[in-house]
């Protein structure tokens, strides 16, 4: 089997001209199958995935992760060894750093590279882009913020260097302040050997010549949402079109609302706070790449090999450090990566810092003759467990205050939640992190009112970015737990609480923003209800008592929005002359089973699966025809313009967005290659898809007895017959599809695409013209999200009041999925949610500052993971056992045959559930994560 | 010297190197990555691998991140490579494959390893009851660290192996 190969190449506009951009599958190795991104192991029932696409070369140990690879491996024209870069890291945040001293003498051979031999770019270069801005909210932070905001990592007034320039207060801890490149990975393990755990013996600190940076200044955007839909006023974030005049009236409307909580009387207010401690993804594979400049006579190539959520911004970033300017001195005219799937991600992996230093250590791996000339060599950073600890992006350590105020009957008035995040040192996605959490202040509710304020702030620890939940696990802990209180404290039952304050179609967020989507969240609490382990919970917790075990049951519910305020993302479907078909995707699979989905979801459109799926290839928008960049007064009008190209991959992206532009990439291709290949082999001029079907690989004629014809002879014919071979489209989501009529020589098909074009001979795409285009409306980026995962936890837990420890029995996940591509991928991700809520309610333990990571000596030894023992691992309950269960809703006619980005949604409750299963058990409230023995032994001795 | 093998090959280095990982060997030397490094330390078992040391004639999984080239002196080792056959796969790797016990992957071949080593020493075994199966599964991969799926699907997957093996070893 082989397709033909496309060129990915893609051009970009950096500072100081075009650059190539081209992403790679890894190279394939002798014997092996499905390497890199590359899934090729596809199931042969149409619609079914019978395993993952990847397994086989995950699960037989073979080269698929950037760890796996040294320049050994990758081919021309990768000389066959590779120098090894090390970072020193920070120690302090209140003293200047002033260099090195004693250094051991297996590490003396090193090229050391301080910060002050930096060029200005690479010292501190313009990180592009923070985060997937659609086109609209990049205007607009642009004009609200400044043009230095939109462009720097960091507050204002603290510029951050990548390597602290000696006499320099590092910004954060973990923050590189030298370099240490090592010519062969003797000298590098010796040196490492050395040099471990001993920092303070070779970095030499002063006190400060000067003030500290500042510190707590939160990142920009702030998140404000006051919302006060009550006594004729419809008041809300969304109700505006711009932040100013917005805020302008903030300050009037909180008084409208205390104003009028004080006049409700026998209102009930409850005040509650939590907090939770910095939490690491611990995804299991460290982060490690090669980083390789080849120079040629014409043109300098710097190539990548990296495991990255964000292959996109990584590259970026990396142009925008080596081609700030015209007359740069490491200018690049182009860059390939290598795109490996990475082994985990939890966000962790998205926009991370590892590439960039990658890249940065790069310029300083080369030798030199004696006449100054230089000839780089590949380079390779792999970081072990414990500088991943010291530097890998972390979910934020977090505080939630506020208050909820309900009537006697029960209805919720009025939200009010301040949440504040510990950004750490860089900006990264930490405010976009807080604006989620923002949304999700609101819980699974609807109210009137709504007082919410969400930050992230700088400080000097480690750096916190996107992590799995996104906001959503501080913000649902902190709403669910104190509804959970006001349940118990007014003796109201859970879930009758619950029940009346769900929000329902035709609601509105605490954003303002319409709820369009059907939920089934009273179903969803009634299944919960009905079900034996709430049903029987006092039977249980007296079944427990007599085996003297303290035994408690909790509910929590949890309404994870997935996505971003506006999505693009990018497909092709191929089809070989033997009918094999293949999918390329720009999304990258973290072990979420994307690439597994992607390829099924063309079973029932095109009578087979992709063999084949390929990952991360964002470079196919650049083949698209699109550009972000027009006259955006045009927008929709102009056949050229979208609002976003692609961004990075999520995990909650796959079941509706990247299926969603596989799908209709197919069905184009079916349109257009297919169905005229059967008109001609029939001799049927007038067919159209609703009189065929697939039957298993074979197109059927629904009506008479034709001879079906296998799918391999329509591919045979349209290879022969100069049809399209494959289709490229391009979608754009916000809240709703931008869509577009396509004229096909059989007609005119509206596709929800923004963007079709064919291959055929010659592998480049030909752009199909896009007319009568309508794309969603610019004002519903105000909405922050529009599309929902719902999920109901009960939860079961023992205590043992004697030393403290908790041991979850049971727990039930009633989730709205909407369709389910792969049964097995949507199970497994509920599995895994328990697990890591289980795991960072009640394990993961992480102080801030130098008593945690940041001195680099944390490891799996200290910062405990869930093991086998902490999950229950059946899957039926059994009220004599421990078992998780998952029930997920039948589909529904109003999930338009759409699947739901459930990756969070399961993991997002759990954690709240767990609180209020202790509060149940033993009768205190625990709201500070992790809840560890000592916590618990400590409450109960109050 | 030290002398060993890995995956049937006789392997030779000098005393200087007593003192090198195991781990690291195998992705330095022999370019050998399917055993992976997560921890460094010994605790996350990703890098698992198979050790014979005669004359025991019983395999032992092996923590190979924390296992120095000095202490496999006179041992067979066989990784992730070594163990999987030419053309298919182990019924455990076929088993965590069907079942979709992994997500990231990056785990799986330490599973696998530990897996064998159990399997195999199942295969000694005349009689277990179904308590003492389950105790020697979570002895086998109980302290496997798995951040992506919550175990479920592993444990699920080698317990059936383990029956349907025993089923036809009766």
């Amino acid at each position: 089997m082989t397709f033909t190969q496309m060129s990915r190449r893609r051009f970009l506009k950096s500072a100081s001209g075009m650059v190539a951009v081209s992403v790679l599958g890894v190279p394939a190795l002798a014997n092996s199958r499905g390497t890199g991104q590359v899934g090729t192991d596809g199931s042969s029932i149409p619609g079914i995935a019978s395993q993952r696409i990847d397994g086989f070369a995950k699960v037989a140990g073979k080269k698929v992760y950037a760890r796996d690879f040294y320049a050994r491996d990758m081919g021309a024209p990768w000389p066959k060894t590779q120098k090894y870069a090390m970072y020193l890291r920070a120690l302090h945040t209140d003293q200047r750093f002033v260099g090195l001293t004693n250094l051991p003498p297996a590490a003396r051979s090193a090229r050391l590279v301080y910060g002050d031999m930096l060029d200005r770019s690479l010292l501190n270069p313009n990180i592009p882009i923070d985060r997937d801005l659609h086109m609209d909210e990049r205007i607009r932070e642009s004009l609200s913020s400044g043009p230095s905001d939109s462009s720097f990592d960091h507050p204002d007034a603290v510029l951050f260097d990548l390597i602290v320039q000696p006499g320099k207060v590092p910004d954060f801890l973990g923050q590189a302040v030298a370099l240490l490149v090592f010519d062969d990975v003797a000298s590098y393990r010796e040196a490492k050997r050395a040099m471990q755990f001993k920092d303070a013996d070779f970095q030499v600190y002063a006190a400060p010549d000067g003030p500290l940076p500042p510190l707590r200044k939160p990142f920009q955007p702030e998140t404000t949402y006051v919302k006060f839909n009550a006594e004729g006023e419809n008041f809300s974030y969304a109700a505006f079109d711009d932040d100013k005049r917005y805020m302008a009236e903030v300050e009037k409307v909180r008084h409208q609302i205390e104003n009028r909580l004080s006049s409700m009387p026998d209102l009930i207010k409850h005040n509650f706070t939590c907090d939770m401690q910095a939490m690491d993804p611990m995804f299991m594979e460290p982060e490690a790449g090669l980083a390789f400049h080849h120079v040629t006579s014409t043109e300098k190539t710097l190539h990548l090999v990296l495991g990255t959520q964000s292959p996109d911004h990584d590259v970026d970033s990396i142009l925008s450090m080596f081609n700030d300017s015209e007359d740069a001195p490491y200018k690049l005219d182009a860059v390939t990566l290598t795109s490996c799937y990475p082994g985990g991600g939890f966000g962790g992996r998205d926009k991370s810092p590892f590439s960039l230093m990658l890249g940065l250590a790069s310029a300083f791996s080369y030798d030199e003759d004696a006449e100054g000339q230089k000839t780089y060599v590949p380079l390779r950073l792999e970081y072990d467990r414990f500088e991943q600890f010291r530097v890998g992006l972390k979910r934020h350590a977090a505080t939630g205050t506020g208050q909820i105020a309900l009537t006697p009957d029960m209805n919720l008035q009025n939200i009010e939640m301040t949440l504040d995040f510990d950004g750490g040192g860089r900006k990264n996605l930490s405010p976009y992190v807080a604006n989620l959490a923002g949304l999700c202040a609101g819980g699974a509710y609807t109210c009137d009112m709504a007082n919410i304020y969400a930050q992230a702030y700088h400080s000097g620890n480690i750096s916190g970015g996107s992590q799995r939940g996104f906001g959503g696990p501080q913000a649902f802990f902190a709403i669910e737990t104190a509804l959970d209180d006001v349940a118990r404290e007014l003796d109201w039952d859970p879930i009758q609480l619950r029940l009346a304050n769900v929000i329902r179609e035709g609601d509105t967020t605490v954003v303002g923003g319409p709820m369009d989507q059907e939920l089934r969240l009273t179903e969803m609490l009634e299944i919960a209800e009905a079900h034996p382990l709430w049903a029987d919970r006092e039977l249980i917790k007296l079944g427990f008592a007599e085996e003297g075990k303290v035994y408690g049951t909790g509910l929590a519910m949890s309404l994870q929005a997935y996505g971003t305020s506006g999505d693009g993302m990018v497909a092709a479907v191929h089809m070989a002359a033997d009918g094999t078909l293949s999918v390329e995707s720009d999304a990258v699979d973290m072990g979420n089973g994307s690439a597994t989905t992607l390829g099924v979801v063309i079973g029932d459109i095109l009578g087979a699966n992709a063999q084949s799926v390929d990952m991360g290839c964002y470079t196919l928008f650049g083949q698209t025809g699109l550009q972000t960049n027009s006259n955006s007064t045009e927008r929709w009008a102009d056949p050229t313009w979208t609002a976003k190209g692609v961004g990075s991959s999520s995990a909650c992206l796959t079941a509706l967005h990247q299926v969603h532009v596989v799908q209709q990439t197919a069905r184009a291709l079916f349109e257009l290659s297919i169905l005229p290949a059967a008109r001609d082999l029939w001799g049927l001029p007038d067919l159209t898809a609703d009189d065929v079907m697939w039957n298993n690989g074979l197109l059927v004629l629904e009506t008479t007895e034709a001879d079906p014809i296998p799918l391999a002879d329509l591919a045979y014919f349209i290879h022969e017959n100069g049809l399209p071979t494959g289709t490229l489209g391009h979608a754009y989501f916000q809240g709703s599809w931008a869509e577009a009529d396509y004229a096909l020589p059989t007609g005119t098909i509206r596709l929800q695409l923004d963007s079709l074009a064919t291959y055929g001979t010659g592998g480049s795409p030909r752009q199909l013209s896009r007319l009568n285009t309508t794309g969603p409306d610019a004002h519903s980026a105000r909405y922050s999200r529009t599309v929902w995962a719902p999920c109901v936890n009960v939860v079961g837990v023992t205590v043992d009041t004697t030393n403290g420890h908790v041991q979850i029995e049971n727990v039930l996940s009633v989730l709205n999925a909407g369709r389910v591509h792969v049964p097995e991928l949507v199970s497994g991700q509920s599995q895994g949610g328990v697990a890591m809520a289980i795991s960072y309610t009640l394990l993961e333990d992480m102080p801030p500052g130098m008593e945690g990571p940041a001195d680099g000596t944390w490891n799996l030894n200290r910062y405990h993971v869930a093991h086998a023992m902490d999950v229950p691992l059946n899957t039926r309950f059994d009220p004599l056992g421990r078992a998780q269960e998952l029930i997920v809703l039948p589909e529904s006619e109003g999930d338009k045959k759409s699947g739901r980005g459930i990756a969070e949604a399961v993991m997002c409750s759990i954690s709240p559930a767990i609180s209020n299963a202790l509060k149940d058990a033993v009768g205190v409230r625990y709201t500070s994560l992790p809840i560890t023995p000592h916590k618990i032994l400590k409450g109960l001795s109050k | 010297m030290i002398t060993f093998s890995v995956n049937g090959k006789l392997k030779e280095v000098s005393e200087a190197r007593a003192d090198d990982k195991l781990l690291d060997y195998l992705h330095d030397d022999l370019n050998l990555t399917g055993s992976k490094l997560c921890c460094g330390i010994g605790v996350c078992r990703a890098c698992t691998v198979e050790v014979f040391k005669p004359p025991s004639n019983a395999a032992s999984a092996i923590i190979s991140c924390k296992t120095s080239l000095g202490q496999i002196n006179g041992t067979q080792i066989t990784t992730i490579e070594g163990a999987t056959p030419k053309d298919g796969l182990l019924p455990i790797q076929e088993a965590f494959l069907k079942n979709f016990s992994f997500q990231c992957g990056y785990c799986a071949p330490g599973f696998v390893m530990a897996s064998k080593v159990f399997l195999d020493w199942l295969a000694t075994q005349t009689s277990i009851t179904e308590e003492a199966l389950d105790e020697a599964i979570h002895d086998a991969i109980g302290d496997h660290i798995c951040r992506c799926t919550g175990y479920v699907r592993y444990f699920e997957a080698l317990k059936a192996t383990a029956q349907a093996q025993l089923e036809a070893q009766q």
